[in-house]
């Protein structure tokens, strides 16, 4: 075991941050505040994200996570409900938790078994962390999962567009006598 | 996007959407360009025109005590009182006369609304529109002026403005050129 | 560690004076605007006080925090709305060498800061337990996340056309020309800045003629105001980005010893059209600001990185 270095103190204490939020984030019983938490959550682990050297990942991690994804999901959640107290309708019961609590902790169990030998249990900032290191790994080695990533996001954009185009007549039994209706079959032969 | 709901004749025709938006652009700006049009009051007095309807101003003297414009008054804002006094006869022999002395005038602003009823039906001119407005009171009680504080607004009181050319002499000055009357021959 | 207090006093110094600059600046460019003189006491020359005096007023206002409402989240709303202004600030350089946070990838920074800045006012909007501020609040996130977009591909185009994403480096690697082929870029982020802002035209979270002040409605005091000082602060942050992004920066005559003169008069000059546009222009409704964003500005904001690209491609050897 060696001496305790800044890096070390730093990434163990927005380390600590960022489980300790992910957990309020599940256990909270106040759906708007799950989400804050998760947040929190986002931008420490953009804070480990900087620590470690990676700058551009951190940027991005913000940008993209805090930035526009918790954006869209406090969005959806106002939209919908967002009630000030607690909501204990939305609570899962006492099994679901342990059964829960059991796979998130043996998915840690996993990925920290396959991990840590692999990659080696200290802490080293990276030096190919900034803008044109991140882009020479990204387009060099990495450039055919990144390809294929951005396949399969275009191929889950056009799936979108096209549920969201889905004619209302070939919805499922319950629609079809709203569907059988004068106004939606107009509007189904004008397509 | 609206334009077809537009009646035609209702507005100058718009050409659009990007003209439009220049036009306003250019309407602030040219308004930055010309001066403003604030008057910046308790620095600079504004100019009020000699017919403003700021306060009613009371000429002590002029009064008689008749009453009218208490009686006319629409919101019986105004209050007056008088007592008689017995003049002693100005020759030997004469007749002594009595006339009005005025006791108390008092107008009280928080119940005027400004009509000039008064004003108009007062017969000596006692009354007078003056154009001073910086009155205001904490109090709505300390609304009511009595007659010194309503004669202290005389002297703001503006100067009838002038007849219009050629038209005939105002009433006192055609009866002070009037020639004196003459004694009647035809009877003689 | 001297250097690095007095870089943080300078951003901070800069961060408490620049909004309040741009805010009289308003104050007063509105007022002639509509043919008013706008504050004219506080201070003595020309009301030059007034939003000190603003300031004190706000500090004296009593702190009410509803009772329906969440208190911490609405406690802490002003503040996350408001320090990702100041972070912003502290990366965007006034000169080469005149930066208090010379970050590598110095965009990227000032976009994610400006994102974060957003959920202060989802988190007031939702927080004030008031349905008006919910409405704000989701409007709000609604044309945030509109506007998100055309930015950061507006940006990326003039990332691509210097061939880097650090600030100092994108206004080092500008030129003249780019003032004509990177206008639609430079259009499409002028006008998704001042959404982001959401300053008219673009103010329907705040829209008061419907609904109160949006987020805002149920704050008081300093909380109030320091919505207020993020709003012109974001102003600021924009204005010299934009300057720094598009106008060059402290490119200029005697640029070497007058840079940082340059970059803030640019920023100056986007400022007081940011205010001359809130002036003149009627508010969006909410269905044509999206339409405007998705419609209009995302494939015009693609259109111009397809251009920045080929250019970038067919000039390079």
């Amino acid at each position: 075991m060696t001496t305790l270095t800044t890096v070390d103190v730093l990434f163990g204490a927005v380390g600590l941050i960022t489980a300790a939020s992910a957990v309020l984030a599940v256990t909270t019983h106040h759906l708007v505040h799950a989400a804050l938490w998760l947040v929190v959550t986002l931008g420490t682990l953009a804070g480990c994200y900087l620590i470690l050297g990676a700058e551009l990942v951190a940027l991005v991690q913000l940008l993209v996570y805090v930035g526009a994804v918790v954006v869209l999901v406090l969005f959806a959640l106002m939209l919908t409900r967002a009630p000030m107290g607690r909501s204990p309708e939305h609570s899962s019961g006492f099994i679901q938790r342990i059964a829960a609590a059991l796979v998130g902790a043996g998915t840690t169990a996993l990925l920290a078994a396959v991990l840590l030998p692999a990659l080696g249990g200290d802490i080293r900032p990276t030096r190919a962390g900034d803008t044109k290191g991140i882009a020479t790994q990204l387009f060099g080695s990495w450039v055919w999962p990144f390809e294929l990533l951005s396949l399969l996001l275009l191929v889950a954009l056009i799936a979108a567009l096209a549920v969201s185009r889905m004619p209302t007549t070939s919805l499922p039994s319950t629609t079809e006598a709203v569907a059988e209706t004068p106004a939606n079959s107009a509007g189904g032969e004008s397509r | 996007m609206t334009d077809h709901q537009h009646s035609p004749g209702d507005s100058p025709k718009t050409n659009g959407f990007i003209p439009g938006l220049i036009k306003g652009l250019a309407t602030t700006a040219r308004t930055l360009a010309t001066p403003s049009h604030t008057a910046e009051y308790p620095d600079v007095q504004p100019h009020l025109p000699p017919r403003t309807r700021g306060v009613i101003a009371l000429l002590e003297e002029n009064c008689t005590s008749c009453m009218l414009c208490a009686r006319e008054c629409p919101d019986w804002c105004i209050y007056i009182d008088s007592h008689k006094e017995t003049l002693p006869a100005t020759t030997e022999g004469g007749r002594e006369r009595q006339r009005n002395v005025l006791d108390r005038f008092a107008i009280d602003f928080s119940l005027c609304m400004y009509c000039g009823i008064c004003i108009e039906v007062c017969p000596f001119d006692a009354l007078h529109w003056s154009p001073e407005f910086e009155y205001a009171e904490l109090n709505i009680l300390d609304l009511l002026h009595e007659k010194d504080r309503l004669g202290e607004w005389m002297p703001t009181v503006p100067a009838p403005s002038a007849l219009d050319p050629r038209s005939a002499d105002p009433q006192e000055v055609a009866a002070a050129n009037k020639p004196p009357r003459t004694a009647p021959e035809r009877r003689q | 560690m001297l250097e690095v207090v007095l870089r943080s006093l300078g951003v901070l110094a800069a961060f408490l004076v620049l909004p309040l600059v741009v805010g009289q600046t308003e104050h007063k460019v509105m007022a002639h605007m509509q043919g008013r003189l706008g504050p004219m006491y506080a201070g003595g020359f020309h009301g030059w006080a007034q939003l000190v005096a603003d300031g004190v007023k706000f500090v004296q206002k009593e702190d009410i925090t509803p009772r329906a409402a969440d208190r911490w989240v609405f406690k802490l709303a002003p503040a996350v709305a408001l320090v990702p202004y100041l972070v912003a600030l502290a990366v965007i350089p006034l000169s080469a060498t005149v930066v208090a946070a010379d970050v590598g990838a110095g965009v990227l920074f000032v976009l994610a800061a400006s994102a974060v800045g957003i959920l202060g006012l989802l988190m007031a909007g939702w927080s004030s337990a008031n349905k008006y501020a919910l409405l704000g609040g989701m409007r709000a996130a609604a044309q945030l996340l509109s506007y998100e977009l055309p930015l950061v591909l507006s940006v990326a185009s003039v990332a691509l056309a210097a061939g880097t994403v650090s600030l100092t480096g994108i206004a080092d690697a500008w030129h003249p020309l780019w003032l004509v082929w990177q206008l639609p870029g430079a259009l499409v982020f002028l006008i998704a800045a001042v959404a982001e802002l959401q300053r008219p035209p673009f103010d329907m979270p705040v829209a008061d003629s419907e609904i109160v002040m949006g987020p805002f409605t149920e704050y008081t005091g300093l909380r109030f105001a320091f919505f207020l000082l993020s709003e012109y602060a974001g102003i600021v942050v924009m204005s010299l980005l934009f300057a720094v992004l598009f106008l060059g920066g402290w490119r200029g005559p005697f640029s070497g010893v007058l840079g940082p003169v340059w970059t803030l008069l640019k920023g100056a000059l986007i400022s007081v059209l940011i205010i001359w546009l809130r002036v003149s222009w009627p508010r969006l409704r909410e269905d044509q600001l999206q339409r405007l964003a998705w419609l209009v500005l995302v494939p015009l904001a693609l259109a111009q990185l397809a251009l920045t690209a080929g250019w970038v491609v067919l000039s390079s050897p």
